[in-house]
């Protein structure tokens, strides 16, 4: 039974982080519906910037301020290179049929990669990044059930970040404004809101939260990868999806849940097909039959009549 | 341009200096063509001889040419020389900065580079001075005369040809001594590599640039009117073209091989125009169907490292191979077709990575012995059907043919028996249907079409025909490795419809062209090929989202707002 619960704790570190991206997905796609493919390097870039501002501090910094430091250097970059996109790439495309804004995002994705392994210093493979929250650092929370210091970190952060969104959302003016934009944004517009600025403000958003999980993400595992955001992004996408797209609250219980799977196929899935190399092939089979039975995701509802 | 309108009679009577700055531009350009451009020897071209135009200096004559138009006033001659000149100064600029890099510094340029740059800017600014008129050139239809019907076939015929020949030599370009199929992992270029890339992209945009001209005189639309009467002797005669591409290679095989390859590219891309062409399915794991058909291919194929040990005839195996993948296409489709295109696009490129792991962990480790896991299966033998066998050189007509025509032939049938599943569906109810789907499915299904069955129908044939060229293609790389079938190349293969333009034939044929020949060639953008994609992919999603051969719809539909003020508002 440790073993179980020991990997639940896994599963809801991994879950975090899944639904920290997965919520900039969905935002997007709730207002522009667009798939923002380069999401996953949003997700990356801001562990390199994390890593970058973390370079040019004088070395014996101490982590208490460094940390704080390197999470706003890497929401900046992710926010700047979102901002850029979503003016440069993806306004003009607005009017555009459909096709056409995915295929330019999976163009700003493989931009944004190569940009990174080509232009970063020694970043053609993965990068160390220091380690300011030291993992063997343990928690007991059962007799052999432990949660290492930046594993709660990534999920502390990812709590607050929902809830900080959440609240936003529900409570505050633009908040409120991005609903009625998400319902319809022709009346939206007749109603006084800008659009333009809505959007940008959801690119913005979901940008700073998947910058936190890619710093989380490097303190939890040691290394950044120029790579690194395709399967994070695919994985979160995904989650998006099995919450039901376009629903925020979906997105993160998505994101939990395919976290579960993922460690508990890898842990518990019939002898050949466990352990880490078939883990992503179950979030997709997962994915394929939620798709089966419940089209338009746990949550989302009215989203399959809007189309 | 709109400051221009000089009445055409004063233009006729006094040549302004927008003709004479584009002459003179021309003629100083003709004579750098006859001079020198390098100081040393190595660049290819021969450009360090005067009086013969070789290479890049012959494509900057080219360019030069339709300055002949400045004698008469034809219909669009200021929109051709406009275009001429934009062309003629990217040739010289690139050919100039080839020139200089490959030589170590500007020093070493030739005396022909001076008159060259003065002459493309001159020719620039004088075309921009051109006095235009409203006429828009128009296509010439020949008068009905006994001779209309040879000299159509004759034109007809003679433009197949020609762009076989163009491509030929542009294929035939040296390209060094790297292996063609190798990927990132090249090491430092030599300045052999810098020359050959720079020269072909000189070619390439150089053919670019004459059919842009070609275009803005009416040129192509009297070429479509003749071919759009012939289309069967148009297309017999590009297949007789490229059948006779062989002959011409004096036994090397190298072209070959990588003209193979564009061949079972280009019928993917047909493939995939099906399902998003003409359907309107975003499909983004189809090289997964590819690569289920390439690894039933590998393993019946008889190969000593294929776990199965069977070997099944060569046509059997392409038909079984089409089928078990057309079986995946049923599978994957039948249960998620209903569902909004969005999750259509994740649920596939879903697939795309399941497929992906699963061959790299079926090796008798991480799962069930199968795939060999990430080595593949390899070695596949050479095909023989009866006593030919595949693998050996031939001699035909006294003419020496190096085995990879062989395999060349089978890919050219293969692409032929695409396009035309492919021109016969679209043609068909079906296709009609699916084009119906595509553009509005909610009123296709109001007039009675089966949505959810002829969308799976396409998705299954377009995954039937991937599957069939897998089985083709892994009989000519001789190889099924996971590495082949990732994510990259079903963006690629999307990329090339799209650049083609989508839901036509010639479209997919120019994108995939382009897509495979251009990294094959362009050595010298080394690492930052993918990055050079990428933002290729965002800027003509931003400029030409029709694509480069546009359906006459299409081009339309994505550029309807611009011309109508009132659907801008509504939208």
């Amino acid at each position: 039974m440790d073993v179980f619960f020991q990997q639940l704790v896994n599963a809801i570190v991994l879950g975090a982080t899944y639904g920290l991206v997965a919520l900039g997905y969905t935002m997007v796609y709730g207002i522009v519906q667009l798939i923002n493919f380069a999401h996953g390097e949003i997700y990356m870039l801001g562990g390199f910037g994390a890593l970058t501002t973390y370079l040019a501090l004088p070395s014996g910094t101490p982590a208490g301020i460094s940390l704080p430091l390197m999470l706003v250097g890497g929401i900046a970059v992710s926010v700047t290179a979102a901002v850029i996109m979503e003016r440069f790439a993806y306004r003009p495309l607005r009017s555009a049929p459909r096709l056409a804004p995915l295929i330019t995002a999976i163009g700003v994705s493989v931009f944004l990669q190569e940009l990174v392994r080509n232009f970063y210093p020694h970043a053609r493979s993965a990068r160390n990044f220091p380690q300011l929250v030291n993992p063997d650092y343990q928690i007991r929370l059962g007799s052999n059930v432990q949660i290492s210091a930046p594993q709660l970190l990534t999920v502390t952060v990812a709590l607050v970040g929902m809830v900080t969104l959440s609240t936003f959302v529900r409570r505050s003016r633009t908040g409120r404004a991005m609903q009625a934009t998400a319902q319809d944004p022709d009346t939206a517009r007749l109603m006084g809101i800008d659009t333009d600025r809505i959007i940008v403000t959801a690119f913005v958003l979901g940008a700073a939260l998947a910058a936190l999980a890619g710093v989380s993400s490097g303190l939890q595992f040691g290394q950044v990868d120029f790579h690194m955001g395709f399967i994070t992004g695919v994985k979160a996408f995904t989650a998006a999806v099995l919450g039901g797209i376009g629903n925020i609250s979906g997105a993160v219980l998505g994101g939990f849940i395919l976290g579960l799977v993922e460690v508990m196929a890898t842990q518990y899935a019939p002898d050949p097909f466990s352990g880490g190399a078939w883990k992503d092939a179950w979030s997709f089979v997962v994915l394929i039959i939620v798709l089966v039975f419940r089209p338009t995701g746990l949550l989302g509802e009215r989203v399959a009549a809007r189309a | 341009m709109t400051s221009q309108t000089i009445p055409e009679a004063r233009v006729r009577s006094a040549p302004d200096l927008g003709v004479l700055l584009t002459g003179a531009g021309a003629l100083l350009l003709v004579g750098s063509a006859l001079l020198p451009w390098a100081g040393y020897a190595g660049f290819p071209g021969k450009m360090t001889l005067s009086g013969y135009p070789g290479g890049a200096r012959l494509y900057v004559l080219l360019l030069a040419l339709p300055a002949l138009a400045l004698l008469r006033p034809l219909p669009g001659r200021a929109a051709a020389l406009r275009a001429a000149a934009n062309v003629e100064l990217a040739v010289v600029a690139l050919t100039v900065y080839f020139v200089a890099y490959a030589g170590g510094g500007f020093v070493n340029v030739g005396g022909g580079v001076y008159p060259a740059m003065i002459g493309a800017i001159l020719y620039l600014v004088g075309s921009r001075r051109l006095p235009t008129s409203e006429a828009v050139a128009e296509g010439v239809a020949l008068p009905d005369a006994s001779w209309r019907f040879p000299v159509e076939s004759l034109v007809v015929a003679g433009t197949a040809g020609l762009a076989l020949w163009l491509f030929v030599i542009g294929l035939g370009m040296p390209s060094s001594s790297i292996a063609s199929g190798s990927d990132l992992t090249l090491g430092p270029l030599s300045i052999n590599d810098v020359a050959n890339s720079g020269q072909f992209l000189a070619y390439v945009i150089t053919i670019a640039g004459v059919a842009l001209v070609a275009g803005r005189l009416g040129l192509l639309k009297s070429l479509t009117i003749m071919t759009g009467r012939h289309p069967k002797l148009f297309v017999a005669a590009g297949f007789i073209a490229a059948a006779a591409f062989p002959f011409t290679q004096n036994g090397s095989g190298e072209s070959l091989s990588i003209a193979a390859r564009i061949g079972v590219f280009a019928a993917a891309a047909v493939g995939l125009n099906i399902v998003v062409g003409l359907a309107g399915l975003l499909d983004l794991g189809y090289i997964a169907f590819f690569g289920v058909g390439a690894y039933f291919g590998a393993l019946v194929s008889g190969s000593v490292t294929s776990v199965t040990g069977v070997h099944l005839p060569f046509a059997l195996t392409i038909v079984l191979g089409g089928l078990v993948s057309g079986i995946f296409g049923l599978l994957l489709g039948a249960p998620t077709l209903r569902l909004r295109g969005d999750y259509l696009a994740i649920v596939t490129l879903g697939f795309g990575e399941i497929f992906r792991i699963t061959v790299n962990n079926l090796d008798g480790s991480a799962g069930p012995s199968l795939t060999n896991g990430p080595n593949g299966v390899s070695n596949i033998p050479d095909l023989a059907l009866g006593s030919f066998n595949f693998g050996a050189n031939h001699t035909l007509f006294g003419i020496d043919l190096s085995f990879q025509s062989n395999y060349y032939w089978l890919e050219l049938l293969l692409l032929a028996f695409v396009m035309t599943s492919f021109l016969r569906l679209s043609e068909s109810r079906i296709g009609r249907a699916w084009v119906a789907i595509r553009e509005d499915e909610l009123a296709a299904a109001a007039t009675g079409i089966n949505t959810t069955r002829l969308k799976l129908l396409a998705f299954a044939l377009g995954a039937t025909l991937a599957g069939a060229a897998g089985t083709v293609n892994a009989h000519v790389v001789k190889v099924a490795a996971p590495d082949s079938f990732t994510f990259i190349e079903s963006a690629t293969l999307l990329a090339a419809i799209i650049l083609g333009g989508m839901g036509t034939v010639p479209g997919a044929l120019l994108g995939a062209t382009v897509l495979y020949l251009l990294p094959e060639k362009l050595r010298f953008l080394h690492d930052l090929r993918l990055l050079v994609f990428g933002i290729a992919l965002v800027l003509i999603m931003r400029f030409r989202p029709e694509g480069l051969v546009a359906s006459k719809r299409r081009a339309r539909e994505f550029h309807d707002h611009e011309t109508d003020p009132a659907a801008e508002a509504v939208a």
